[in-house]
């Protein structure tokens, strides 16, 4: 049984790779977070939930398709 | 930060020849120093330099057991290119690997100590045709007399140092009048869009945001440091060399391999995954390349300072012109003869 941090980086190592089929979902997310800190704006918590959750979601779906064993918490 | 002060005085420093096949031990004389610097508060000793070992010794293992090398930003940045004179000794402060000594040449140096936190990168050094000693210190306590060196060398280890004025301090001390310290290290806008994505990040989806990257001297306060240390004939200059990667996590995994993780005190333990998605969509977003790589700055800044010496230049005493600039208009600067 592998060590519990390395199982924790096989998992971390495999974002990147389910990120890259969410690019849409990420960038809305980003450039919701840009524009809320644009000018004297000042970026509060859940500012862009709605776009986060749409970016978790399209992550979870892959990670499922994948089978992979991610969980985000 | 009490166990930091036992075990820093307990520390062996072991002293190896690379030419010979003697050993010896060599206790570091400052170790109440040592103690006394530890015991102070997180505002002067920011850093965890047990933690900082630490995670060299992993970074040099790794690379051992041959993990992708990650130090390909040690290769990049050379201070010593151009150097005209003959040092008979030279010290290497921070050296990992001994990625200065493999570019230099016997015209240049004749002899090189080479001094790192992490034992694990002294044992696996890079070839070079000058005679070199590995000793295990630390950069804020080099245990040399004073009056050693002609010539002492820094490349990017100096942004980890706990007390910068007096680890300047200390490379003044063991230098020769006459002579010459040249450094490179990270400062100021270093890895500022992973910064700024995070500290994004944390405030969107937790409310509240700690340090993750460590603090960066900025380019005025270091001419004041060389300055009250001692140096003169100052020389600071700043690059900035910008690797792509593809995205956040990769540059997170090669920060590490480097050896360079945050070893500050006041870091938070645990980063939520949440956040770290959110940190690269973020990251991706702000700062990304058309091709989709994003980039990451490392500014390095170049110092030289000199130890005085009688055969130095100085400025002139005042009053003791002996023309004035009253005179300019009088110069005759017809067929260049004057």
């Amino acid at each position: 049984m592998a060590a519990p941090w390395l199982r924790a980086r096989e998992r971390l190592r495999r974002i990147p790779e389910v990120l890259a089929g969410c690019r849409d979902q990420a960038a809305a997310y980003g450039r919701c977070v840009a524009a809320a800190t644009a000018g004297r704006a000042e970026l509060r918590k859940d500012a862009c939930a709605r776009e986060f959750e749409a970016l978790r979601a399209c992550v979870a779906r892959a990670v499922q398709d994948r089978g992979a064993g991610i969980t985000l918490s | 930060m009490v166990a930091g002060v036992v075990s820093r005085a307990a520390v062996p420093r072991f002293l190896r020849a690379r030419s010979g096949c003697w050993r010896r031990h060599l206790w570091a004389p400052s170790g109440e120093a040592a103690a006394a610097a530890a015991s102070s508060s997180g505002a002067r000793s920011p850093f965890d330099r047990q933690l900082k070992r630490k995670q060299k010794n992993w970074a040099a293992a790794r690379a051992e057991r041959g993990r992708s090398d990650c130090d390909y930003l040690r290769f990049e940045v050379r201070p010593l290119c151009g150097a005209e004179r003959t040092f008979p000794l030279a010290l290497d402060v921070g050296c990992g690997k001994g990625y200065i000594a493999q570019y230099l040449n016997k015209e240049t140096v004749e002899k090189l100590v080479q001094v790192d936190i992490a034992e694990n990168a002294l044992k696996t050094p890079m070839e070079t045709e000058i005679p070199t000693v590995s000793i295990v210190a630390d950069e804020e306590f080099l245990p040399f007399r004073e009056d050693t060196f002609e010539l002492v060398v820094s490349s990017l280890s100096l942004h980890w140092v706990n007390d910068l004025p007096r680890a300047f301090r200390e490379i003044h001390q063991v230098l020769k009048p006459d002579g010459v310290f040249i450094g490179a290290m990270f400062g100021g806008d270093t890895l500022y869009e992973l910064r700024c994505s995070l500290q994004l990040a944390e405030l969107e989806r937790e409310g509240g945001f700690s340090p993750h990257v460590s603090p960066f001297t900025a380019v005025s306060d270091l001419g004041h440091l060389l300055g009250r240390a001692g140096f003169n004939t100052l020389t600071v200059d700043t690059d900035e060399i910008q690797v792509n990667y593809p995205g956040m996590f990769e540059l997170m995994e090669d920060l590490q391999g480097m050896g360079e993780s945050n070893c500050s005190w006041n870091r938070k333990p645990l980063l939520h995954r949440e956040t770290m998605l959110a940190a690269a969509a973020i990251y991706q977003e702000m700062y990304g390349n058309s091709d989709g790589s994003v980039p990451a700055t490392f500014q390095v800044y170049y110092m030289i300072g000199w130890k005085f010496h009688e055969s130095q230049a100085r400025p002139a005493q005042r009053g003791s012109a002996t023309v004035s600039l009253g005179d300019l208009a009088k110069i005759n600067f017809s067929g260049g003869k004057n």
